[in-house]
């Protein structure tokens, strides 16, 4: 009986053994129309993406409103104004990691592709703050801006506006779960007055512990 | 001597040859380690033989299929300080592939080392040695073309929250033993301040590593310029020393006596594969430990163009990482090297069981047979064993164009060993990366520079 059992679980071993061989990793690729991954512990493309899309669809909306001193092309077109974006700046409570570079590529390229703006390419951007040697959120100093500015149009590219982005969050707790609202503001600054408009959008993301979290937290019956 | 009485029964005979035969099969694998077959290739190093070091390695990775990860680790660790950092980022970034695809436990490997000992399993890497991975590809990446750095320091933070969960998902402790390398967030923050644009990333990470590190008074400093001031003033560029010092934990062989945590997960092992209990005291086992060498220097001092600049600050403490991490996850170890104990014993009283009749003499021989099997058995000691104690930091502003450096080694703030010198350049606005090894009062290679004259 004994060595019978001590035999039947080596048997069981060596097929495990063969059975067990060290698993690969795989991967696929998504379609356009998938929904996004939802992070389990901090914002992902779920918050990002629509933060994006709605704040750059805003500020679009609002730009593309012709108003009296708006100056016309000889084609009788508006001309585009020249859109310096600044950069991105994280406030919020989570660290983005590789998520910084993406949303300034996502933003410059959505106003890219409108109608009311021409910004100007990053590595020009990046290439007036190495020579002037300025912080991104010193440059609303005067003389720092004239001296931005004058460094970019020396290099063809006259300014009209200034764009920053800044991402904030706000948390809420209760027991073990936690509510956190997540807002992309853009602030758009015209070089040549001083004019400034500010866009924001919005999302919401709750964390929890348990997957009954979702439900007791956010039950519509509830309240 | 030991005569074989006639008497044996025949089908006791095959089974005696058959362990015979087994143990002396399993002990080829057991009867050396890789403390022992590293041990001249290190001290070649040491020696600052770099050429010979890197030969002994490459015929070690040649011939010892088991061994050839870390020594792929040590020799990237040559060609970094060698000059041929992209050769070390290709090595590294092998490993490091290698080392996730071996987080998945392999059934098989696992039941072999059951007969024979841990060296037989594919090494998969210590945590800290995984987490060190990662920063040493960085600092190569700094070192040629610098395109990959930002997203391996990423990678450092990544993969210190994986090892993280995986330790208290199977553990079910507190990671206390699991705190992040202040080095890691000081390299990102460094990048991000680097952009001239990113200075909100930079002020995150260093205040993070301000918090791990709250004695630190140069981050004290990095932290206040990226707040208030800027990368650099026009004109001037930043060389950052990374000064490699002292010599890094490695492993050796050690007896020791199961704990009682060790036992328990032991028990559930040896449970798993048949009707058996532990017994209640086990003697000694063999299992690997970590030893960190005492070594005479503990900073190394900075000079450009003959003015003294200040030593290095320490920002990733690998002799603490090391024995912390390898702590946390000692007693699976332990638990592993009692359960194969047990099972080998088992298997010598199972194959006994089979002979149906106690003989006095068989007996005796199957037990000689057991004994030998188990002191064939070695503790797994394969480790990244060219590992520095310490690695710190010294960030300087200097104006565009090239400088003479100087570098010292200092025990207590004096100097206690000669002085190594090379020339950088340093371009306006941007970072020149350094990097040299002091693993006691004489470095070990040239002093290398990202950008040379």
């Amino acid at each position: 009986m004994f060595r019978r059992e001590w035999l039947s679980g080596l048997s069981l071993l060596a097929a495990a053994g063969l059975s067990g061989c060290r698993g690969y990793q795989y991967g696929h690729v998504i379609k356009p129309s998938a929904e996004n991954l939802v992070g389990s512990h901090e914002a992902g493309a779920e918050v990002f993406d629509p933060l994006v899309d709605e704040a750059v669809a805003k500020l679009l909306a609002r730009q593309q409103i012709p108003t009296e001193d708006c100056p016309v092309g000889q084609d009788g077109l508006p001309i585009k104004k020249t859109i310096c974006f600044i950069g991105i700046e994280n406030k919020s409570a989570e660290d983005i990691g590789d998520f910084k570079d993406k949303l300034y590529n996502q933003i410059d390229s959505q106003i890219l592709e409108s109608n009311s703006f021409q910004p100007i390419s990053r590595r020009m951007v990046d290439a007036a703050l190495h020579e002037t040697r300025m912080r991104p959120d010193a440059l609303m100093v005067p003389d720092n801006m004239r001296l931005f500015t004058a460094v970019l149009q020396r290099g063809g590219a006259p300014v009209d506006y200034f764009l920053y982005a800044t991402l904030t969050s706000g948390t809420t707790k209760r027991n073990s779960s936690t509510q956190r609202d997540y807002e992309l503001t853009l602030e758009l600054t015209n070089v040549h007055t001083g004019q400034y408009d500010k866009l924001s959008s919005e999302v919401r993301k709750g964390y929890h512990k348990s997957a009954m979290g979702k439900i007791w937290n956010y039950n519509p019956l509830k309240r | 001597m030991i005569r074989c009485a006639p008497s044996i029964h025949p089908k006791s005979k095959f089974a005696v040859r058959l362990l015979v035969v087994v143990a002396s099969v399993v002990s080829i694998f057991g009867c050396s380690t890789h403390a022992k077959r590293i041990a001249i290739p290190r001290s070649l190093f040491y020696d600052g033989q770099m050429q010979a070091c890197r030969e002994g390695l490459e015929k070690l990775a040649k011939s010892s299929r088991h061994d050839r990860d870390v020594v792929n680790l040590d020799l990237a660790v040559v060609d970094l300080l060698g000059g041929q950092a992209k050769q070390a980022e290709a090595r590294l970034r092998e490993v490091r592939d290698r080392f996730d695809q071996l987080e998945q436990p392999s059934v098989a490997e696992n039941t072999v080392s059951m007969w024979t000992d841990d060296q037989t399993r594919s090494y998969a890497g210590e945590d800290y040695e995984k987490i060190l991975i990662r920063v040493m590809l960085s600092l190569s990446s700094l070192m040629h073309d610098g395109i990959d750095a930002e997203s391996y320091t990423l990678q450092i933070q990544d993969k210190h929250e994986q090892l993280t969960e995986r330790f208290v998902s199977t553990s079910g402790k507190e990671p206390t033993d699991y705190v992040p390398l202040p080095l890691g967030f000081y390299m990102r923050g460094m990048l991000r301040e680097a952009t001239h644009r990113d200075y909100d990333d930079a002020i995150r990470n260093y205040q993070m590593a301000s918090s791990l590190l709250p004695g630190c008074e140069p981050l004290l400093w990095d932290l206040a310029r990226v707040q208030k001031g800027v990368h650099s003033q026009p004109g001037h560029g930043v060389v950052y020393v990374f000064a490699m010092v002292g010599r890094g934990p490695y492993k050796v062989e050690v007896a020791e006596r199961p704990t009682s945590d060790a036992l328990l997960i032991a028990d559930r092992i040896v449970s798993a594969v048949g009707p058996y209990k532990l017994p209640p005291t086990i003697a000694p086992i063999k299992i690997p430990d970590i030893v960190v060498p005492d070594s005479d220097v503990d900073s190394v001092g900075v000079q450009i163009n003959a003015q003294r600049i200040g030593p290095t600050a320490s920002l990733a403490n690998i002799e603490e990482l090391a024995r912390k991490t390898y702590q946390a996850n000692r007693n699976s170890i332990v638990a592993r090297a009692v359960a194969r104990r047990v099972i080998k014993k088992a298997t010598i009283v199972a194959a006994k069981d089979t002979m149906g009749k106690k003989d006095g003499l068989t007996s005796l021989g199957m037990d000689i047979v057991g004994v030998a099997w188990e002191a064939t058995e070695a503790a797994d000691t394969r480790c990244w064993g060219l590992l520095p104690r310490d690695v710190q930091l010294l960030r300087v502003e200097v104006p565009a164009g090239d400088h003479v450096l100087n570098l010292s080694p200092l025990a207590n703030g004096r100097p206690v060993g000669p002085a190594q010198q090379t020339k950088v350049r340093v371009n306006d606005g941007q970072n020149t990366y350094v990097i040299s090894w002091f693993p006691d009062s004489r470095c070990v290679s040239q002093i290398t520079c990202s950008t040379a004259p």
